[in-house]
């Protein structure tokens, strides 16, 4: 589904985000891209979405090679992705349900669906009840999750999150979690890049792991991964 | 938006100048357009005696014009009659007149003639004839007034046209400001919704639209501050004895062109707006 052949991104002779990154995400799986920050984790995910083109390399994204892809075209690609920015992105003049409101009508819904739908969306991340709030009414975990509903309102083909779990709290972060799972259940493939270590582990997860814009780790989930030596022999835990 | 409101106010004002100026011109033109056209469903020839022709004079020009029928319905105008007149029709001059120590108007011979005879070679050569006799001053034919008039319609309108022409880009470029600012202050939101997959289409329209619309509310403000001019004007100058302010005051603009101003305001309001969206696709 997601796909880099040897990737480079330089921003200028000094500065270079990417260096030959090659990795798959396939169709229906769940990645967490890892990293400490200024790894390249938001570059990646900037052009998966097409926000910036690669140096060097290709991106293939549900087939299709975003670096030949005309203008025209980005708009429906970018509506088979639900993107979640680290910085939210809402439109403060807008309120919660108009946010959404505004996506449904981008993807050609009559607008007696939109209340319904943004409802539902709304409730998956418990904010129901803030439907006619402005973002800035918000709190920073609650704008994160307007954002996580508006990414996920439509059950797009691939959901890709930046830092989402970045302002809740370990409760919250289960739940939206939970919430990525089950859209991962219904078909979604879901790339998070996230630095939360504690949370990779507990999914058990595929996750991939750059540092200063290099893949230097790629773990397989859980129930993929070979038992480690010392367990099998009962001597480490 | 509406953000932008001074500068939506100051775009609004120079469409609404430069209709303005096109809209004067053509009212002007229009009225003048209506005078011609009175005078071309008749033609008149006017025969000017010297200020001093004797009375013998004036009876060898009026018998000479009862032997040529194409001369119809010839009525006399006295030097008073010819003062009286002039009294009537510009009152406001009627104190210089009253001054002058004598009559300064010729006495005259007014005849209608039908507008193709009047401008055939025979009656030219029967109007040498006429100037010949000893007492013309001068024969007169109202359809040279005609031309003369048409002459100033066309460069009325071409004034008209180019002035307004000349603002009415001024305006469109006006509008592209206004547009290319509140695009600014709305960068974030043009990028976020780029990014969530909105077509340029849902992005532009309302810009396009903004534009559209304060083309529209110029031209209308443009419509009714000449109307009341208009009708200020009317009732203000040109009281029904003055004949130059009832020529230029004789009826408002025709709807066909009252809609062209919409549409030209609109036009203006667009093109300004499209000029400004055109920039700003986005950088990938």
């Amino acid at each position: 589904m997601i796909h880099f052949y040897h990737v480079t991104k330089r921003f200028d002779q000094y500065s270079t985000a990417l260096h030959d990154i090659t990795f798959h995400v396939e169709k229906g799986e769940f990645v967490f891209l890892t990293g400490a920050s200024g790894a390249g984790k938001s570059t990646m995910l900037k052009l998966i979405l097409r926000q910036m083109q690669p140096t060097e390399g290709q991106v293939v994204v549900n087939g299709r090679n975003l670096k030949a892809m005309k203008r025209s075209h980005l708009p429906p690609f970018r509506r088979e992705i639900g993107m979640v920015f680290q910085d939210f992105k809402l439109i403060e003049r807008m309120t919660v349900f108009e946010n959404l409101s505004f996506i449904l009508t981008v993807l050609g819904l009559p607008p007696r669906e939109h209340k319904k739908r943004a409802y539902a969306a709304l409730r998956a991340v418990s904010l129901h009840h803030k439907m006619n709030a402005y973002p800035l009414q918000l709190s920073g975990g609650e704008q994160q999750r307007v954002a996580i509903a508006r990414a996920l309102i439509n059950d797009p083909l691939v959901i890709v999150a930046d830092e989402p779990t970045g302002n809740l709290d370990p409760d919250l972060t289960q739940e939206i979690i939970q919430i990525f799972n089950e859209a991962n259940l219904r078909g979604s493939t879901v790339l998070i890049a996230t630095h939360d270590r504690e949370l990779i582990e507990r999914s058990g997860r595929r996750v991939i792991t750059l540092d200063h814009g290099r893949i230097t780790d790629e773990k397989a989930p859980v129930a993929q991964r070979a038992p480690r030596a010392e367990t099998l022999f009962g001597i480490g835990g | 938006m509406w953000v932008s409101k001074r500068t939506s106010f100051v775009a609004i004002a120079m469409i609404a100048i430069s209709l303005l100026i096109v809209g004067g011109f053509l009212l002007v033109a229009d009225n003048l357009g209506r005078a011609v056209a009175q005078a071309e469903g008749k033609s008149r020839v006017n025969i000017y005696f010297d200020v001093d022709a004797t009375p013998q004079q004036i009876a060898t020009v009026d018998a000479w014009l009862a032997t040529h029928p194409d001369f119809t319905s010839r009525r006399f105008v006295s030097k008073e009659a010819a003062l009286a007149r002039f009294k009537q029709y510009f009152a406001n001059l009627s104190d210089i007149v009253g001054q002058l120590d004598e009559n300064p108007f010729p006495a005259s011979f007014e005849c209608d003639v039908s507008p193709v005879v009047a401008q055939s070679p025979a009656f030219a050569r029967q109007a040498a004839e006429l100037r010949a006799i000893v007492g013309v001053e001068q024969v007169q034919f109202d359809w040279e007034w005609v031309e003369t008039l048409r002459k100033l319609i066309r460069l009325v309108n071409l004034a008209g046209l180019v002035a307004g022409g000349v603002l009415a880009v001024a305006a469109a470029f006006t509008i592209a400001n206004v547009i290319r600012l509140t695009m600014m202050l709305y960068r974030e939101e043009i990028a976020i919704m780029r990014l969530v997959g909105a077509t340029e289409r849902m992005i532009r329209g309302p810009f396009l639209i903004e534009g559209l619309l304060q083309g529209l509310i110029g031209a209308i403000v443009s419509i009714v501050l000449l109307l009341a001019a208009f009708l200020a004007g009317r009732h203000f100058l040109a009281p029904r004895n003055s004949l130059l302010w009832g020529f230029l005051f004789n009826g408002f603009l025709p709807w066909q062109k009252v809609l062209s101003l919409l549409a030209g305001g609109m036009l203006a309001g667009y093109l300004g707006s499209w000029l400004s969206v055109r920039e700003s696709g986005e950088e990938v």
